[in-house]
């Protein structure tokens, strides 16, 4: 933490630059899991990913250990992951299915709304203690799902989740309409992979269309075609420069929201796919939401949408990442392929198998996002100047309306807004909303 | 001289020793070629509807339901080698060394070179050491599964599909930019 010596935490994000600091201090990422991570709303999980009643699945939120569930009834809860006997995690896998929840240490099993359903030898134990309300699998304070997608908070008074996600949840609604009967499950496993550096390496790439010339240089051959991006017969390697010699990619744009969530601009217009089951596809996103609809669908203006602070909607690859800060040096990242219900099996197969490229720990892009991710915390550790720059194309944006402010060619206005909510949080701000510095 | 049916049971090594032993070799030297960085000499050994595959979850049954940490067919194959020697590969500057250690080969299915499609699976176990200069040393560890096809003009074995099961294939990676 920032002490006499150095700035004070009101001083750390300034409109155009962040101290380094934020990245690199202990104090300050145990301040963030009170101060954001505790406050707002988190992504916990897909309604599919607890698919049937009886179903559960366990995750973390903000270091600790949380249990998604669908009980008898259908409902979904989520649970701290925790006994309160004596304390044991009750649920040691990720996924699994069953009539109660059973602590492996005294037998103690929950129904799956967390209520206390059986202690062996019950007659010792007082009634009244077993009585309490906090005698359970507690459910955080708030639950609430949109379109599938499960967010919890621990802060029981945080503004209701629409109001959270605001203009931000189109990037949701085009994940989810791009199924045919507007119905995605993340069913086709999971890349994990990790790196040792701070979480908001992740988050600002996630609003970066400025490094892809350098830092993924070496996807792109001599011709300057990038490797086959798009599914289909169409789709295959793409041209990556603009005839002066610009990377296309910097030409997209951003957009800045409130709460610090962001986009970004697409390149990879699925216009460019083809064949049967390209069209086959196409027919039924026409039936189900009419001409207008499905072209602006497939004509993908978002590569992504990441909702603060650790959702993103990959859009162009029909995904959805999440964000996991495991201590201020390290960091894990789950992407799951979304499976577009009702469409054709051999496109959801070239979804699964396009995210393996791009994706994966083993993969073409990602393999350079991680190496630039390590590469900063290490070179954080450098002095010579404290701030990190994110003033590219600042004073250009257009405000849209709402909240929402646009920045043309590969403008760090994404960057720049999740900053402005960190800060808005970490000052204990709960307005936090404005994406203007 | 000891006959092979005294020396060991001809189950345990599935298959004759001479077929065993060639197969052996083979894999051998892809995981030299691996080992000396030698990547285009490795996707040589591909043949062209090639498969290389390590699943991302266990008991995975195929790379079109679950996503995988490796699914390569022979274009991304291609892209993936040729990108390992971009000068601009910024994982791998500095770049990694590695060192496989293979044994338990058996050959498994038929256990014999199918006559009609001429392949022949082998299987093996591996550890690989990864170091790369400022990153902590690495272990993998698994199994190997060969598909190897014999082209019938040459006479030479080609990999028609390898399998790389990890034993933490399931587990959170840093960048894995060595083939495995």
């Amino acid at each position: 933490m920032p002490t006499d010596t150095g700035p004070k935490l009101d001083e750390l994000v300034r409109n155009d630059r962040v101290h380094r600091s934020i990245y690199t201090d202990e104090d300050i990422f145990q301040l963030e899991r009170t101060r954001i991570f505790r406050r707002v709303w988190l992504f916990v999980g897909h309604a599919s990913q607890v698919a049937n009643a009886g179903d559960y699945f366990t995750t973390e939120l903000a270091g600790e250990p949380v249990v998604m569930t669908r009980d008898m009834e259908g409902y979904i809860h989520v649970l701290y992951n925790k006994c309160p006997h004596r304390g044991a995690k009750v649920v040691p896998i990720e996924y699994g299915n069953g009539k109660v929840l059973q602590c492996m240490y005294h037998g103690w099993a929950f129904r799956h709304n967390g209520r206390l359903a059986g202690v062996p030898l019950r007659r010792d134990f007082p009634e009244s203690v077993l009585a309490e309300p906090c005698v359970a699998m507690n459910s955080l304070p708030r639950v609430d799902e949109y379109r599938g997608f499960v967010f919890a908070s621990f802060n029981s008074e945080v503004m209701p989740l629409t109001d959270y996600l605001g203009d931000a949840a189109i990037g949701i609604d085009e994940l989810v309409e791009r199924s045919p009967v507007g119905k995605i499950e993340l069913s086709g496993g999971c890349h994990r992979y990790t790196f040792e550096g701070n979480w908001k390496y992740q988050l600002e790439n996630m609003a970066d269309m400025y490094h892809p010339a350098a830092t993924h240089a070496s996807t792109v051959n001599d011709e300057g075609l990038q490797f086959k991006r798009r599914p289909g017969a169409k789709g295959g390697a793409s041209p990556f420069f603009t005839e002066t010699g610009e990377p296309l990619v910097s030409m997209s744009g951003q957009r800045g929201y409130p709460h610090g969530h962001s986009s970004e601009a697409s390149l990879f217009a699925d216009e460019q796919s083809g064949g049967e089951i390209w069209e086959e596809y196409r027919g039924q996103l026409v039936a189900a939401y009419g001409e207008d609809r499905t072209k602006e669908l497939l004509r993908n203006r978002r590569h992504s949408m990441m909702i603060f602070p650790g959702l993103d909607i990959l859009i162009a690859q029909t995904a959805v990442r999440v964000v996991k800060p495991k201590s201020v040096d390290r960091t894990e990242v789950l992407v799951y392929p979304a499976r577009l219900v009702g469409a054709p099996d051999e496109l959801n197969k070239e979804i699964i198998q396009y995210l393996n490229i791009t994706h994966s720990a083993a993969s073409f892009i990602q393999s350079d996002d991680l190496e630039a991710f390590e590469r900063c915390h290490k070179g954080l550790k450098a002095g010579g100047t404290d701030w990190v720059l994110v003033a590219r194309g600042l004073g250009q944006e257009k405000d849209e309306g709402n909240g929402v402010l646009f920045g043309d060619r590969s403008s760090e206005i994404g960057q720049r807004v999740q900053h402005y909510a960190w800060r808005s949080l970490m000052l204990e701000g709960m307005d936090g909303g404005q994406a203007h510095g | 001289m000891v006959s092979q049916q005294q020396y060991v049971g001809q189950g345990e090594i599935g298959g004759d020793w001479e077929t065993l032993y060639r197969m052996q070799r083979f894999v051998e030297k892809e995981a030299t070629l691996l080992d000396n960085g030698e990547f285009r000499e490795w996707l040589d050994l591909f043949c062209g509807n090639c498969e290389y595959w390590a699943p991302a979850a266990r008991n995975q049954t195929d790379a079109e339901t679950n996503v995988s940490l490796f699914y390569d067919t022979r274009e991304t194959l291609e892209t993936r080698v040729e990108r390992l020697y971009h000068p601009m590969i910024h994982c791998q500057i500095p770049k990694s060394c590695t060192m496989r250690l293979l044994g338990n080969f058996v050959l498994v299915g038929d256990k014999r070179m199918d006559q009609k499609t001429r392949c022949i699976s082998v299987r093996s176990k591996f550890i690989m050491l990864e170091d790369r200069p400022g990153v902590e040393r690495r272990l993998f560890g698994g199994t190997y599964e060969h598909t190897l096809v014999e082209n019938s003009d040459t006479g030479r074995l080609h990999i028609k599909m390898k399998k790389v099961i990890l034993t933490n294939c399931d587990g959170v990676f840093p960048n894995l930019t060595q083939p495995l």
